[in-house]
């Protein structure tokens, strides 16, 4: 059953336009890679191009965060907006089955679109030189990152309405201006997590590519986003009310 | 396993009437139900028992119905009272919906999805052991095999309206709640709509059904609730609440050749109470409205006065649900 919601979900997004202009943003780094591997003078080093450059820069802090936000506000929010909610809530469905079924189709959305990219981000600018596991690295990172922000995202969405905005708060002004102005922020951060993790996995020099937490860190601290957001969703959505959101 | 299989099968074959809901069982019950959002009373203290067949939720815009229609669903947890289906609370209770039907008033559909697969979907959710022959059954019965194939969101407002009804009885349910069902369907849709739940309800299944419009109870509603500004202003059978709301006192408002003469040969009529002139119109109060609207065409031919308009003042359904409400 609950793949079947899962199914749902991924036809429901992958329907709507946000998704599409998600995938534009998603060929972006793509396209830097290319004209990285165009224009290259041989100067710079190719790993800490991808690795601290696009990786880091644009996937990390810009791709997976924006991609994460649209699938996880929408999973179980658009049901809400368009009213189709009561098909899945008038069932003999238990609550955390839903919720757990629309955090698994908003991370499988994300983690395919940025997975993706990063696969053909890190492939067109790495190959034929050194690659140091930095592609599998941001590979296991930017999916393992996909899920902590789709719990937290569908978690938000079962708390507010206007989880979009919410979202997109914590993302650029939490995780972008005050991490960076205030580095003891990166603690509340899933974008920190994230390069930690591929901080950990990836065998390249910490002279090309740093992060501010340790591997085991911030491999702990998403499992624990995982399992508090989820929990608290499916806790909240249990006493949520339909008729006063659908 | 397979005792189970066949079984499954000759039930998709032939629906079965309910096994449980008997007449004279209250299906749904609610007793001092109270429902307020914020400072807004939407629901004031409401009892009432439903039974097998159809019942009419009639009020105005805004009265409360679908606040009611929510409780009963168990998309809202009651503010005060309980709220029962069979004799279970319906708030936070999701097995019940394998008894229960909802059909909201919102349009929505999943607009990508055809119809089938959109019925189909929902028996699938539903658990229901033959989806493909409950799917079949269920479009067959809204009339809706002409367009099963095309995609819901090409479907005009009646054809929803339709498919809504299908996804909601594919897993055959006891209890059906329907939401302002006939909004959008023209009138041949209406009519129907109406023998379908007319047929579902001699099959011994609870239907519930609110409107804003009288003509609709009129047809349908065998019993019916009232409800006037979150209150229960009436409920029993639909021919005596009809008769109260014809009983009531009527005002009319005539233009005529010569008001003056028709108002001294009206006053001379039992079922008139009283006549005012002004305003270059004849205004008539009357306790029967039965026989005022027939005796008036016959006082004023053998008055030699010719009527030019009759029109009632106060015939909206908001004055006959405050009449029914300060009674």
């Amino acid at each position: 059953m609950t793949w079947l919601i899962v199914s749902l979900t991924l036809r429901q997004l992958l329907g709507q336009r946000r998704t599409w202009l998600l995938v534009l943003l998603a060929l972006a780094p793509v396209l830097i890679a290319v004209i990285f591997r165009l224009t290259t003078d041989g100067v710079r080093d190719p790993r800490e191009f991808v690795a601290d450059g696009v990786m880091s820069n644009v996937m990390i802090n810009l791709v997976l965060p924006l991609a994460a936000l649209i699938f996880g506000t929408a999973a179980l929010g658009q049901e809400f907006e368009d009213g189709t909610a009561p098909y899945l809530f008038a069932k003999p469905l238990a609550r955390w089955r839903i919720a757990v079924a629309k955090v698994l189709a908003a991370w499988m959305g994300t983690a395919g679109v940025v997975g993706a990219s990063v696969l053909a981000t890190g492939v067109i600018a790495l190959v034929g030189g050194t690659m140091d596991l930095i592609v599998p690295a941001f590979m296991v990172a930017a999916v393992l990152g996909a899920l902590a922000y789709a719990a937290l995202f569908v978690c938000l969405s079962v708390l507010f309405e206007r989880a979009l905005v919410i979202g997109l708060i914590y993302v650029f002004v939490w995780e972008a201006l005050i991490t960076s102005l205030a580095p003891g922020a990166a603690y509340l951060s899933v974008r920190a997590y994230t390069l930690g993790v591929a901080r950990a996995l990836a065998d390249t020099p910490a002279t090309i590519f740093s992060a501010q937490l340790g591997g085991a860190a911030s491999f702990g601290a998403l499992a624990l986003v995982v399992l508090l957001t989820l929990g608290y969703a499916i806790r909240r959505l249990g006493s949520l009310e339909i008729a006063r959101r659908a | 396993m397979s005792a189970a299989r066949s079984a499954g099968e000759a039930a998709a074959r032939a629906p079965q009437p309910p096994p449980t809901a008997t007449r004279g069982t209250a299906v749904i019950e609610l007793r001092d139900v109270s429902q307020w959002y914020g400072n807004v009373v939407a629901v004031n203290d409401v009892s009432f028992d439903l039974e097998p067949g159809i019942t009419g939720l009639l009020g105005p815009n805004g009265a409360g119905k679908s606040t009611l229609l929510h409780l009963m669903a168990g998309f809202l947890r009651p503010s005060a009272g309980t709220v029962l289906a069979f004799g279970e609370p319906t708030w936070r209770h999701p097995e019940l919906y394998r008894r229960v039907g909802l059909v909201q008033e919102r349009e929505a559909v999943y607009r990508s999805l055809s119809g089938w697969d959109f019925v189909r979907l929902n028996a699938r959710l539903h658990g229901v052991a033959d989806a493909r022959a409950a799917t079949a059954r269920a479009i067959e019965r809204v009339d809706l095999g002409a367009a099963a194939h095309r995609a819901t969101g090409t479907y005009s407002k009646g054809m929803k309206q339709r498919i809504k009804i299908a996804a909601a009885i594919v897993h055959d349910p006891e209890l059906l709640l329907l939401d302002e069902p006939f909004s959008g369907a023209d009138p041949r849709q209406r009519l129907q709509m109406m023998e379908m739940l007319r047929a579902m309800a001699s099959e011994g299944r609870t239907i519930l059904f609110s409107s804003h419009i009288l003509e609709e109870m009129e047809r349908l509603g065998e019993r019916v609730l009232v409800i006037v500004a979150g209150r229960l202003a009436a409920s029993g059978d639909f021919r005596a609440i009809r008769r109260l709301m014809t009983d009531r006192p009527h005002t009319f408002a005539i233009r005529s050749s010569d008001d003056r003469v028709l108002a001294r040969a009206l006053l001379a009529e039992t079922a008139v109470r009283g006549v005012e002139l002004g305003d270059g119109r004849l205004v008539v109060r009357t306790d029967d409205f039965g026989r005022f609207v027939t005796a008036a065409p016959r006082v004023a031919r053998d008055a030699a006065v010719t009527i030019t308009e009759l029109y009632p003042l106060d015939e909206s359904l908001e004055s006959v649900f405050e009449y029914l409400v300060s009674r």
